[in-house]
């Protein structure tokens, strides 16, 4: 590795900044795009296309691009501005952090974003691991260890963690970085069922985790500011609902890059105006492919929903599906959002118990946090949402830190199949990592099992 | 040695004959799976809690299907066990949900060969007043599950009557760990772990009839290992691996003590017998020395192992960890770092739970980490 890089989220910052700028009418295949896209590597020009090429996806993607770009500036410069910054999992809901003016960082989207930089992730996940961590852990946040370690992004000023109890490698780093880099870190403990003493006990320590958040920011809680981000969440999920009934169509108008645009926007900036003004964009494009019949090309031949996690070190696979496989990427797990409620923004009692009962509803903590076939996890979601949203085969990235997930795929894609008749792929991939199968190895793995459903 | 030959013998048999004079009483026996289980509830109710290890699998063949390479050997193990039948004596089974790879193999074995009582009793991760009110309420549903099922009932008699003869069987091993202290100990690791294992095998009033004269008899008994060797604390992943500790001792070291969950870390704090003994058994097991699935606790893991390593004189630390224990593998990490940085020689040693799997480079390992203290 280079004595030193400057540092990441600078680079970020620009990069954001740049794709925020594409113009309305801009034609990939025109001679001067075209050159431009022969300088960048494989994985770059695929992104790019994977947002850009369609109009539509590209109007969107700009939207989003241009919030990350303003989201990251004020990471970079939080500081300074005299704000925290909190570094959280997935499956932490960002509102509480936006109501208390705290800057929250998703590890897996700062780890994900990571990829935008020139020299990529693999020396960051590979560092990680020189150093202590076994290569066992996640990729998911191993980038983010790896880049602690060289030194590219300052570490935060305290850690949440609210992943205990549905998975071991999410809720064990943030310990090792709390332990090593000497951290205030917080965990709310996840419960293993779902039913209402559940709820209430994970509300309750929720309650805990935004009562130490005030101690550790010396930022209060202001009621008024907190019923402004739920509300702004509220129209979020509105939207998120609106657009999940679209994917009910046959033929699904949604682009298949529109979840990977969410997925960012719910972990980050959900409850601020930036959201907000995404989620309009994305309907608005949605709408007008519906009303145009637009849809994946050639035409939809299948409706594909992601098991777990998808594949996140190359947008190459969305493009492919989208522009020339005819595959509707209806959704993978991390954007199971149907169990999200309104919150009710009465008052702050009513308010946190909306954002707590949010967030055990949230992907990962909802499904994996007690056993397969228990009420509000794995089995029974999957069952709904392949019957809601007609899809047509499933399929499980075989993320190699997703042992919980490992340990059941067997018993659950057989249920699901015996139930609904549904097949599923097991695939032996890595969501951030290209070297334990590459983009080309999972499109021939996807293209066999695609001709079997014929 | 009358008392180790009569352990060893229950430690090699799954099904040994203190279960099967057990139940040809009429009484039942349970399976466990993690130390966060207070037994006591099960044998105050007359029914032996016996922990279930993979101790005894050849090979992981049809476990492998359900879990899967990347979940660890032991939890395949233990299913493996499960599908061959080797666990038909148990008349049930409660698993906590200590980790994702041993939960998960609950999940395997209730769908495809379910005792007729499988419970799961949740744990939190964490240590706080909210989490132990949680607990305690799991606990008393989980004695309510075991009575509705059996048929049974927790009388406060023979609470304190189980409460007293666990805790006796703490206050004995506190003693074998005492002599391990010595500079030439009575007993080798290997032999220790040997006992240990036996523990829970079988009702705890037997093994402690014998724990007691296994001490008596180390009053005669020379050292374990002849000469003066490499005094060694083994910690990490879960291992009741009598070859593995061997194996390490036979290249001129020798184990005086650990932090394993089948070792120390199991019974080094006793249950308070004054007040109520169901709260005090609940805090017992909550506040047991905690494994790494414990979020935020692991300055007390440290603590613990330091307290270990002095009191053993101890003059190098193995932390193993099974492959895809990121709980283990994780803490091994951070646990290196401050044990060198007190002076310690550690080495980190990532294994597969089996017969003397990898024993080769486990041995090449070892040998170059003891060359390394300077043995």
């Amino acid at each position: 590795m280079p004595e030193a890089r400057r540092n990441a989220l600078e680079r970020m910052v620009e990069t954001f900044q740049m794709t925020s700028t594409l113009p309305e009418e801009l034609d990939v295949e025109s001679p001067p795009v075209k050159a431009l896209l022969a300088t960048l590597t494989e994985t770059q020009r695929n992104n790019f296309l994977a947002m850009a090429k369609d109009p539509g996806v590209r109007r969107m993607s700009v939207a989003s691009n241009a919030a990350m770009a303003r989201y990251w500036n004020e990471v970079l410069h939080a500081r300074e501005r005299g704000k925290k910054v909190a570094f959280i999992p997935f499956n932490c809901s960002p509102e509480i952090f936006h109501a208390l003016d705290i800057v929250p960082v998703g590890v897996e989207v700062l780890n994900s974003f990571a990829m935008v930089l020139e020299e990529g992730i693999h020396e960051y996940l590979d560092l990680a691991v020189e150093r202590g961590l076994p290569d066992t852990m996640c990729s998911a946040q191993r980038g983010v260890v790896g880049m602690l370690e060289a030194g590219v992004i300052e570490k935060p000023d305290f850690l949440i963690n609210g992943a205990a109890g549905s998975c071991d490698p999410n809720s064990k780093i943030f310990e090792y970085i709390s332990e090593k880099w000497d951290i205030p870190a917080v965990y709310l403990d996840v419960p293993y069922s779902h039913d209402r003493r559940a709820i209430d006990y994970y509300t309750e320590g929720y309650r805990e985790v935004v009562a130490a958040l005030q101690e550790l920011s010396g930022n209060k809680l202001d009621q008024d500011r907190l019923r402004e981000v739920c509300e702004l969440t509220n129209q979020c999920t509105e939207i998120i609902m609106e657009i999940n009934d679209m994917k009910r169509q046959v033929p699904n108008p949604v682009p298949n890059y529109y979840n990977l645009n969410h997925l960012v926007q719910k972990l980050t900036l959900v409850g601020t105006p930036d959201a907000l003004a995404f989620y309009r964009k994305a309907l608005e494009v949605c709408e007008e492919r519906m009303r145009n019949g637009l849809h994946v090309l050639p035409e939809e031949r299948i409706r594909l929903i992601m098991m777990y996690t998808g594949i996140y070190f190359d947008q190459g696979l969305h493009y492919w599906f989208q522009e020339e496989m005819g595959v509707s990427y209806l959704m993978d797990l991390l954007v199971f959002y149907d169990f999200n409620p309104i919150i009710d923004t009465t008052n702050t009692d009513t308010m946190l118990s909306g954002l707590a009962e949010g967030m055990l509803n949230l992907p990962m903590t909802r499904q994996l946090k007690g056993s397969w076939d228990m009420p509000a996890n794995w089995l029974e979601d999957l069952l709904l949402y392949v019957e809601r949203y007609k899809a047509d085969c499933l399929a499980f990235t075989g993320h190699a830190a997703c042992k919980q997930v490992w340990g059941v795929y067997r018993i659950v894609a057989d249920e699901v199949r015996r139930q609904l008749g549904v097949p599923s792929l097991r695939l032996e991939g890595d969501g951030w990592d290209s070297r334990v199968s590459s983009l080309d190895v999972l499109k021939e793995q996807f293209t066999d099992f695609f001709e079997t459903l014929a | 040695m009358q008392a180790l030959r009569e352990l060893t013998e229950v430690s090699g048999t799954l099904q040994n004959r203190h279960v099967d004079a057990w139940k040809r009483q009429g009484k039942k026996v349970v399976g466990f799976v993690c130390s966060y289980l207070p037994e006591e509830i099960l044998y105050a109710m007359e029914i032996l809690p016996y922990r279930i290890t993979g101790k005894g699998a050849q090979d992981t063949s049809h476990a492998d299907s359900y879990l899967t390479r990347v979940n660890c050997s032991f939890a395949r193990a233990c299913l493996e066990l499960g599908f061959t039948g080797r666990y038909g004596f148990l008349d049930g089974a409660v698993w906590i949900n200590g980790c994702d790879h041993i939960r998960r193999c609950y999940d395997n074995w209730r769908a495809k060969i379910p005792f007729a009582f499988m419970y799961m009793l949740p744990v939190p991760h964490k240590i706080s007043p909210q989490a132990r009110r949680w607990y305690g309420e799991e606990v008393l549903r989980f004695q309510r599950a075991v009575e509705d099922h059996f048929g049974v009932k927790l009388s406060p008699e023979r609470l304190a009557e189980a409460v007293s003869t666990y805790n006796e069987t703490r206050s004995l091993l506190r003693r074998l760990y005492d002599l391990r202290t010595a500079e030439l100990p009575p007993f080798t690791g290997a032999e220790v772990l040997t006992i240990l294992s036996a523990a829970s095998s079988m009702p705890r009033a037997e093994y402690n009839r014998i724990l007691r004269d296994l001490l008596e008899e180390a009053k005669a008994r020379s050292a374990g290992a002849p000469d003066r060797r490499v005094r060694l604390l083994v910690a990490g992943s879960l291992m009741d691996d009598v070859d593995f500790i061997a194996n390490v001792e036979d290249l001129g070291a020798i184990v005086v003590t650990d932090a394993l969950c089948f070792g120390a870390r199991s019974f080094w704090n006793p249950t308070d017998e004054s007040g109520d003994l169901l709260e005090n058994l609940i805090d017992r097991y909550y506040e047991h020395p905690p494994c790494p699935r414990m979020t935020g606790a692991y300055p007390q893991r440290l603590a613990f192992l330091r307290e270990q390593i002095e009191r053993a004189g101890v003059e190098g630390v193995i932390l193993q960890h099974i492959k895809f224990c990121d709980l283990h593998g994780t803490d091994n990490a951070l646990l290196k770092r401050d044990l060198e940085r007190d002076g310690i020689p550690v080495m980190e040693l990532e294994r597969q739970y089996g017969p003397l799997a990898d024993a080769g480079r486990i041995r090449t390992r070892v040998q170059a980490f003891l060359e390394r203290i300077g043995a």
